[in-house]
């Protein structure tokens, strides 16, 4: 179908909306009116308020029709001075693609690429046209992998894919977001029936008869009801754009095998969902570890740290890229599922470009540790950009000492002032004061209810985790620990010889019944700091 | 339009008259003609001098026994001394200890700080060990509540099977200390149920009780709840077991309840069974006439009012009640009526409308028969 022809109908279905929309005006007013002619006072009220309700979301939805504004386009951007290699890359591809190629490119730390195009007039004129970059996606590929990228990033330009996509965003996005409107709705409406019914079932048990089961399946019918007519229309747009633009990425992906070769461009398809995933997991466990405590890696390893992790984790990763998704990650997703993506290309035939040996996709950068230095400035919070910068080992080292001694304030504070140091909190402990103190421990509802030796079974995990905490902060302190980075899985801690095996029965000792500190008094003795 | 009202009408009316039939059928308390004849078996019932459901106590089996609550009383205020001299007191009487084992482990749930003491004065002593160890269980119900798992709390789980834990190495501690008696063994057997222990693991605790008693009452109940379907066996390895036990026991013993309650839990589990057709299999009634037997014997040993002897025609009632002889039910219900704390009504939703419900019907039936 020619771009003019999808032009056309993305108008015609988004159109279709706005009729949708009038349509049930018009019905529920028709309804109103009937019911103000025939009904008895009561039901009038009650039809007119619903009535009422129900238009509210679909006037709103209406008038909303804007897309949100275009954001100021992200990322570090970057000449042709500052990266010629990239730039000259990118150039050569689109090229061979058989289109202009963009006016700008973006660095940006998503593990994506994209090209957008501000297109005029409904998408029927071209605008400035923008390729992202994303450097976390660049650490995990090699330069064939990134030519496949591009490749296909770079098709669709030629399918006037982005020039149209705006049209068809809108529409997609129009509807999801009425569908939304009416559930939300209906949730408030099931969670407030809940809370009704909650209320009314706690007075029962009150009175000492058994609750009932909640129900709430009858609430919120009338939006779901609503969502389901919007959800309709919302299925015939997809089943009309979806097929179409997933059949758009298949044709890019051949585009991009055809440059960049069969087996680079299924092995790069194969590799951006475990890169994405392997960057999820960098970001969360270690690039943000110390944040809490105002630490951060050092410049350009914030983002850049996800390359140790990917070399460390080779084998793994290299797992992940055998299991693929072989569904769309939502049924609004415009891109086919990447199983069958791959399948497609893996079912071409041999162009014998296997063994094209490349090199990381980083290297394309005249300073890759620069580049990624450059995209804290941009992506980072004013006040993460304050946080001090620590080079790896001894950031994992403090940012888990940090945790540690954080894991000690509830009970430093259980214990009050005189008992918050660890000597003094084991002669408490020897004194017969341990549950005094484990009773100002926070506590749940549950455990705040039980009484007597419930009561202490409740408290004691706390007590033992919050002394754990203070004997591994001692030993933290004065040299003795040391935590490990490992960029194969979570931190070590290191102890003194015998301790780590010695040291659980020793803190179940402390925090028995008949309480011995004796061999946690002998552990916390013995002076030998870490060979370090 | 307005012919069809009346038709309405009496389809709505046809409805509920349909309605109320069927629920006359079922049993159903609202309907007239099932309430009457309950109302004549209650009365029956009050004719006999059977207690009103108002005056049944559903928790225990036997009035309150004032030495036993004085025994409690003597530990929590802090003399775990003479708790210690209570349960040296049973001797060798193991079913004896068991139970004044079971009953200071009970009392030291809420408050255990003479237990503590006992221990800390006596870490040597099998008494205490054992109601240390079997105190834990009870703590791990206690925290763990009766609510379904869908109400209990992460934290209440994982606290449940940390104290179940403890309790496994306590009982460890206890049996090294035991000698010759296979208390700290038996108690172990309910842990070995809800911890769901290899079937070898139950054996090995069971030479260890068998060793020291082999017709032991309470390790019998505990070890024919580990073999049911329900928990960790089938209902044939349930009904071996405890055929196994009823073989081997002495006549006033009172193992032969155990082939009872091996029936009635395979008849509680399966949805399917028919109590009247199943209660009336001749292995069955065989059974029931053993049971009965043996407590003709066990009144020339044991006290009338023996937990024993009770717990077996509480389940002797029901058996005689499902092989319609009524007569000998009511004898069982004369000397038990009162206290129903126990098998089959506690496994009812509602413990008493299940036992008024069959005791009243007997007693219905019995002045039926004497005209």
């Amino acid at each position: 179908m020619g771009a003019t022809l999808r032009a056309v109908r993305a108008l015609v279905l988004l159109s279709g909306f706005y009729l949708l929309g009038l349509g049930l005006l018009a019905l529920l007013g028709a309804a109103d009116w009937a019911v103000v002619l025939w009904a008895p006072a009561a039901i009038r009220i009650k039809v007119l308020i619903v009535s009422v309700l129900l238009a509210i979301p679909v006037v709103r939805g209406m008038a909303m029709l804007r897309t949100p504004r275009d954001e100021e386009p992200g990322g570090v951007l970057v000449t042709e001075a500052d990266e010629p290699r990239l730039w000259a890359t990118v150039r050569e591809l689109a090229r061979e693609v058989g289109t202009r190629a963009p006016d700008e490119i973006r660095l940006t730390a998503d593990v994506n690429a994209a090209v957008t195009e501000d297109a005029r007039l409904l998408g029927l004129l071209g605008g400035v046209r923008r390729l992202y970059l994303g450097l976390p996606l660049m650490a995990g590929l090699d330069e064939a992998g990134l030519r496949a990228v591009l490749a296909h990033e770079l098709g669709h330009y030629v399918n006037s894919d982005t020039r149209l996509a705006g049209l068809g965003v809108r529409g997609r996005v129009q509807v999801g977001r009425m569908i939304e409107l009416f559930h939300a709705k209906a949730d408030a409406k099931v969670d407030k029936e809940r809370a009704r019914q909650e209320r009314k079932s706690e007075k029962r048990i009150a009175r000492g008869k058994k609750a009932k089961e909640i129900d709430t399946e009858g609430a919120g019918v009338t939006y779901r009801t609503m969502a389901r007519i919007y959800s309709a229309y919302g299925r015939l747009y997809l089943r009309s754009t979806t097929s179409g633009a997933r059949r758009q990425e298949l044709a890019a992906d051949l585009a991009a095998a055809r440059i960049a070769g069969r087996d680079a461009t299924a092995r790069a398809l194969r590799s951006i969902p475990a890169i994405d995933a392997a960057n999820d997991h960098y970001l969360s466990s270690y690039a943000a570890l110390g944040t809490d405590f105002g630490l951060l890696p050092a410049r350009g390893e914030v983002f850049g740290g996800l390359r140790h992790l990917l070399a460390a984790r080779a084998d793994e990763v290299a797992g992940l890229c055998e299991e693929l998704p072989d569904e769309p990650a939502s049924p609004y997703d415009s891109h086919p599922p990447v199983a069958e993506r791959v399948a497609r290309i893996e079912a071409l035939p041999d162009d014998g470009r296997a063994t094209e040996g490349s090199g990381p996709a980083l290297g394309l950068l005249t300073s890759p540790e620069a580049a990624l230095g450059a995209i804290e400035d941009v992506s980072l919070t004013p006040e993460a950009q304050h946080m001090r910068r620590l080079d790896w080992p001894e950031l994992v080292h403090e940012a888990m000492s940090a945790r540690v001694a954080r894991g000690t304030e509830e009970l430093r504070a259980a214990a009050g002032a005189g008992a918050g140091s660890l000597p003094a909190l084991l002669d408490a402990i020897d004194a017969g004061r341990t549950w005094e103190i484990a009773d100002r421990l926070p506590k749940s509802e549950k455990a705040a209810a039980a009484t007597g030796r419930a009561a202490r079974e409740f408290a004691r995990p706390a007590l033992r985790r919050g002394l754990s905490a203070l004997v591994t902060d001692e030993l933290l302190r004065s040299g003795r620990a040391r935590w490990e980075l490992s960029w194969t899985g979570p931190a070590t801690l290191t102890l003194p010889d015998g301790t780590a095996d010695a040291l659980p029965a020793a803190l179940d000792a402390a925090t028995a019944d008949l309480p011995d500190t004796g061999p946690l008094r002998a552990l916390l003795s013995q002076q030998a700091p870490l060979p370090l | 339009m307005a012919r069809l009202i009346p038709l309405t009408v009496l389809a709505v009316c046809l409805y509920f008259w349909f309605k109320s039939r069927r629920a006359a059928k079922a049993g159903g308390s609202g309907s007239s003609t099932a309430g009457s004849a309950r109302n004549k078996n209650v009365e029956a019932a009050a004719s006999l001098g059977l207690l009103p459901a108002d005056r049944l106590d559903v928790e225990e089996i036997n009035p309150p026994s004032p030495e036993r609550a004085a025994a409690t009383a003597t530990v929590r205020s802090g003399d775990w001394a003479a708790g210690a001299a209570y349960v040296e007191e049973a001797g060798r009487d193991w079913y004896e200890r068991d139970r004044r084992i079971s009953l200071l482990a009970e009392a030291a749930v809420e408050d255990d700080a003479w237990l503590l003491a006992w221990r800390r004065e006596r870490p040597e002593d099998p008494a205490a060990a054992a109601v240390h160890a079997c105190s834990l269980v009870y703590l791990a119900w206690e925290i763990r509540g009766s609510k379904q798992a869908r109400h209990t709390t992460q934290e209440q789980f994982a606290s449940f099977h940390r104290v179940l834990e403890q309790a496994r190495e306590a009982f460890a501690r206890a049996q090294e200390l035991a000698g010759d008696d296979p208390t700290p063994f038996i108690d172990e057997l309910p842990l070995a149920m809800g911890l769901g222990y290899p079937h070898e693991a139950f054996e090995r605790i069971w030479t260890e009780i068998e060793k020291r008693d082999p017709h032991h009452f309470s390790a019998y109940g505990s070890g024919l709840q580990y073999w049911c379907r329900k928990w960790c066996g089938s209902h044939e390895a349930a009904l071996a077991f405890a055929r196994r036990g009823a073989e081997k026991g002495r006549p006033g013993q009172l193992l032969t309840l155990f082939p009872l309650e091996a029936y009635f839990e395979q008849e509680s589990y399966e949805s399917d069974i028919e109590p009247q057709e199943f209660y009336n299999r001749p292995e069955v009634v065989a059974a029931t006439d053993a049971a009965l037997a043996d407590v003709a014997a066990a009144e020339q040993v044991l006290d009338a009012r023996d937990p024993r002897i009770v717990q077996t025609r509480h389940l002797l009632a029901w058996m005689l009640y499902w092989q319609d002889r009524y007569e000998e039910a009511l004898a069982q219900f004369r000397l038990v009526d009162g206290h129903i704390g126990c098998r089959p009504w506690t496994y009812s939703g509602d413990p008493k409308a299940r036992y008024t419900k069959v005791r009243d019907y007997t007693a219905a039936e019995v002045l039926k028969k004497r005209g």
